[in-house]
């Protein structure tokens, strides 16, 4: 344990010296400021989820830069990157969220708790609101394997720390949205939005809305909830006061993921899966304003199982999970569906984000 | 009893580890020892090693895991201490391993492995591996190797009771007690033991930001069970001998670092024997019938697997250099899980043919033939070798060769499992070949022995779960190749009332991935995961009269974590260090108290990636032997 402390302290003296050599101090970007950032989700078995960097401009990779960067595993399983100002904030479904700085992935605080005493139990999204942090966190199972003490935990501190308090929601809390002086919570299995004041103690009330929500759209000006069923893909329009569906665009497309990129002019492609036996997964290039297919077989192949969309070169990226054995690969498309080239990935690659 | 020593070859010798694929001598048997069929009997040109008695008593009640990790160059896929711990034996996977108990198989019909874990050390007298591919003797499973662990039942003992304890660091309270009885005709052994750890040690928690120390915890492991041996000899030309065990582990498992996972996992393994032979002057008939339950209970959830096994064969010795054995074993299997419910029937007919054209030169052939659920697994014929080539009046060098199929048939799992199991999934097979050398050296209380083996081994249909839309399901698709290097050293030397004895073992693995699963893989020509690329293991004792002192050191080389060959688990070393004393008590009650330092150096280190293991921990040793 002592030669560990050692270590540790070597370490922090090297970072300390190398922080303190004058032919570095001239880089006034952060290593990851620009570039793409790719969400390596990871094994849960392993916990071995962290963020690849691609540099546009050199095309070099780098893996696993958390870390790289802190000395240390991410260790969790990441199931979201939310920004927010300076920081990044790494959601582990494990049951943690680490702050980093947004430019240098170098720690910068957590929200955990103690082994006896975890803050969180299935993190899964986040969002800032009055400078506090609200996380959906679907909480543990009970005997019967359902998700029936989900909540949002409230944290006070923009860097982490501990939990000031929890408000029930209904069953799995995923994505937020902050309107208003409201947080809305896509609920996957209540099949709701659930309507959260902020600062308040409870939710408020619950929009029910068909089919099982996955994240909200910002698109001409509207708020939109994609919602999905086996049969096809809504896109709920969702009043600004009052929260009510006002409208909703159902488009057939079979065995829609919740994996969806939104292009141009309210274009977006998303990622279904042929199903039993072939297990093929299919992109399709849909158009949200007017409802239609434009392309249902816009790009074939086995397990995509994230997709972005570059909108400075206008390529479609989709990530190839290597069925989780071992890293995975991320595909760059053009407009035609054409492969331009590939990018090695982590584990399990699930998303995008573009730093231009 | 005559015939008997007549006709059993080779006894295993219990004081120094040996390495059996010597050619074998007849020697007298033991007339006191319960008979069982001798493993190497028909292994010439493979390699065999008996575990230390002392290695295995240094562990009383401690799982045969850490036996295996710490004094073997065998490398154990372990969890956390007490937590799963898989055997990969010459870079292949956790199941390509055959396990035996009493000649049982004991892997599990559902997973296709054995956890060593929940194996006690404590529940078995012996424990023998045999590396490399044995498919033709053993049966499926056997790729990289068995593992075979036994009772040793004896006769003409009188009345002798034992009772073991271990107290160690983080909780550890082992406790066995033992009773035996026997006669000339009659030998009944009993045994009962507790084994519990509260497993509370520091770490350094890697998943949280600074690293904290903490203390380890849900990782408690209670264990209990009982065994009963009892043998008869009925006539002069039959004996019929049996053995149960019933193994109860409870275990909190221990999360992997930043989870808050409370998993507890109830292990409830029944094994019953029961073997009639009899003698005649060149022929031993046995048969064999066994049962083994297993059941697990993962967070009240049950996978229960049963075994019915039912085997006869035939060892005749035609002369002096013609044995052969023939057999027929047939294994009925029951699967009761919680997503299906399946059986399957395996017969296996078997053939052992050892030649011996000269005294120097011994040649098994083995030929085996399964039958699972009314498909043919692979035919698998075996052919090695031992030849002396130099023998002098102290030295003796010996070579060895052997080439051998194998192959696994798929588990229920593979083939039941809803949703995703694949009633077409083929057996796993491999094609394997071995050359090694042997030196022994005995001169004036000095011994030296050394062997080093080569072995490339080739492995197709390898079985891997993808997952195929919202579910995983088996396909037969990774082809690796094992290639690798195996030493094994001894030497002991006697200075009057000392006794200094070394050994040491290395083992160089290649586990090489020599296809892609699709086109965007990039495994094609890396190292397995989890597979160290080098283990090395080495035991110093000094004996002066009743007083024994060891060191033990391993060291284990970087594991990659996946297929990519990207990130990996740092190498580690553990240094352990012991004393033991031997004295006798009321001139009646012989004792012996020991204590040891395991992790000397307090090492951190995991030995899978964020599965924290403890760091320096003390352990005492008490045994009365009355």
């Amino acid at each position: 344990m002592r030669n560990f402390r050692l270590l540790g302290y070597l370490l922090a003296l090297s970072l300390f010296i190398y922080s303190c050599d004058s032919s570095r101090d001239e880089t006034p970007l952060g290593e990851f400021e620009r570039g793409l950032l790719i969400i390596n989700e990871g094994n849960f078995s392993s916990r071995d989820g962290d963020v690849s960097h691609y540099n546009f401009t050199t095309g070099e990779v780098q893996q696993n830069i958390f870390e790289q960067v802190n000395s240390r595993p991410f260790a969790g399983v990441l199931q979201d990157l939310v920004p927010h100002n300076d920081f990044f904030y790494l959601v582990s479904n494990t049951g943690k969220v680490e702050i980093v700085n947004k430019n240098t992935f170098q720690s910068v605080g957590s929200v955990e708790g103690s082994e006896e005493n975890p803050e969180l139990i299935q993190p899964r999204s986040l969002i800032v609101a009055d400078n506090k942090l609200y996380i959906s966190d679907h909480g543990p199972y009970d005997s019967n394997w359902q998700l029936n003490d989900s909540y949002i935990a409230v944290v006070d501190n923009l860097s982490g720390g501990q939990v000031s308090k929890r408000i029930p929601t209904s069953s799995s809390p995923e994505k937020l949205y902050k309107i208003n002086n409201d947080i809305l919570i896509a609920c996957r299995a209540a099949r709701t939005i659930d309507v959260l004041p902020i600062g308040g103690d409870e939710v408020e009330r619950s929009v029910e809305v068909v089919g099982t929500p996955a994240s909200f759209i910002e698109l001409d000006g509207k708020l939109l909830l994609f919602a999905r069923t086996s049969t096809a893909i809504y896109f709920h329009e969702i009043n600004r006061t009052n929260y009510n569906i006002s409208n909703t665009t159902e488009i057939a497309i079979q065995n829609a993921t919740p994996r969806i990129a939104l292009a141009e002019n309210g274009e977006a492609y998303i990622v279904s899966s042929s199903g039993y036996p072939d297990y093929f997964d299919m992109i399709s290039k849909i158009s949200i304003t007017s409802g239609q297919i434009i392309d249902s077989e816009f790009y074939q192949g086995r397990r995509m199982y994230g997709i972005g969309y570059d909108a400075v070169e206008k390529r479609i990226y989709v990530s190839d999970d290597n069925g989780l054995q071992g890293s995975g690969t991320a595909i760059v498309l053009d407009q035609n569906g054409e492969q331009v080239k590939t990018i090695p990935t982590g584990v399990a690659p699930s998303g995008f984000y573009f730093r231009r | 009893m005559l015939l008997i020593s007549l006709l059993y070859l080779v006894s295993l010798s219990l004081d120094t580890v040996t390495y059996q694929h010597s050619l074998q001598d007849t020697v007298e048997l033991h007339a006191i020892d319960v008979y069982a069929a001798p493993l190497e009997k028909f292994s010439h040109g493979q390699t065999l090693q008996t575990i230390d008695s002392r290695d295995l008593a240094d562990f009383q009640g401690q799982a045969f895991a850490e036996v295996l990790q710490q004094r073997t160059g065998l490398f154990l896929r372990q969890y956390g201490p007490g937590m799963l711990a898989s055997l990969t034996m010459r870079g292949t996977s956790a199941g390509h391993n055959a396990v035996f108990w009493n000649g049982l198989p004991v892997n599990s019909p559902s997973l296709g492995q054995a956890d060593f874990s929940i194996i006690p050390v404590g529940g078995f007298d012996q424990a023998t591996i045999h590396y490399g591919s044995a498919g033709a003797l053993y049966g499926t499973d056997a790729i990289g190797g068995a593992v075979h662990l036994n009772s040793r039942n004896q006769f003409n003992q009188g009345h002798q009771t034992r009772i073991n304890t271990t107290l160690g660091s983080f909780g550890r309270w082992n406790q066995l007690v033992a009773y035996e009885f026997s006669n000339k005709n009659f030998s009944t052994r009993t045994r009962a033991y507790r084994n519990y750890t509260k497993n509370n040690f520091k770490f350094n928690n890697l998943a949280r930001a600074g690293s904290p120390e903490e203390r380890q915890r849900h990782a408690a492991v209670e264990q209990f069970g009982a065994m009963q041996d009892l043998a008869w000899n009925l006539s002069k030309k039959q004996q019929l001998s049996t053995s149960i065990w019933y193994n109860f582990t409870d275990r909190q498992i221990q999360p992997v670092m930043g989870s808050n996972d409370r998993d507890q996992q109830l292990d409830r393994n029944f094994r019953a024997v029961v073997d009639y032979n009899q003698f005649s002057s060149n022929l031993i008939w046995n048969i064999k019938s066994g049962v083994v339950l297993d059941e697990i209970d993962f967070n009240g959830s049950l996978s229960q697997t049963a075994q019915y096994l039912l085997s006869t064969d035939v060892d005749w010795t035609v002369s002096e250099k013609l044995q052969s054995k023939s057999g027929i074993r047939h294994n009925h299997v029951r699967g009761n899980l919680s997503s299906y419910q399946a059986t399957d029937d395996r017969t296996e007919f078997y053939q052992a043919i050892n030649i011996r054209p000269i005294s120097d030169l011994a040649i098994s052939i083995n030929l085996r033939q399964m039958l699972y659920d009314g498909t043919l697994a692979p035919f698998t014929p075996s052919a090695g070798a031992d030849w002396t080539f130099r023998k002098g009046e102290y030295n003796k060098i010996s070579t060895h060769t052997t080439i051998s199929r194998s192959f696994k048939i798929p588990t229920l799992n593979d083939r039941f499992w809803v949703p995703g199991g694949n009633p077409d999934i083929e057996p796993e097979k491999s094609v394997s070949s071995e050359i090694g050398l042997k030196q022994e050296l005995e001169k004036d209380g000095f011994q030296l022995k050394n062997q080093i083996n080569l072995y490339s081994m080739w492995v197709d249909n390898w079985i891997i779960w993808l997952p195929r839309g919202s579910f995983w399901s088996p396909e037969n698709i990774r082809e690796v190749r094992n290639q690798g290097i195996e030493y094994f050293g001894s030497a002991s030397k006697t200075y009057g009332n000392v006794k200094v004895s070394l050994s040491a073992t290395y083992n160089y693995t290649l586990a090489t991935i020599l296809n892609s699963i699709s086109s965007n893989d990039r495994s094609q020509g890396n190292q397995l995961p989890l597979t160290p690329k080098h283990k090395a293991q080495g035991n110093i004792r000094i004996a002066y009269q009743a007083t024994e002192a060891m060191i033990n050191g391993h060291w284990v080389g970087e594991r990659y974590v996946n297929t990519d060959n990207i990130s990996a688990v740092a190498p580690y070393g553990l240094l352990d260090l012991g004393i033991s004393h031997k004295l006798k008590l009321f001139s009646m009650v012989n004792t012996s108290i020991g204590f040891q330092v395991n992790n000397l150096t307090n090492s951190n280190y995991q030995v899978l990636r964020l599965r924290a293991m403890p760091g320096r921990n003390y352990q005492i040793n008490i045994n009365v032997n009355l």
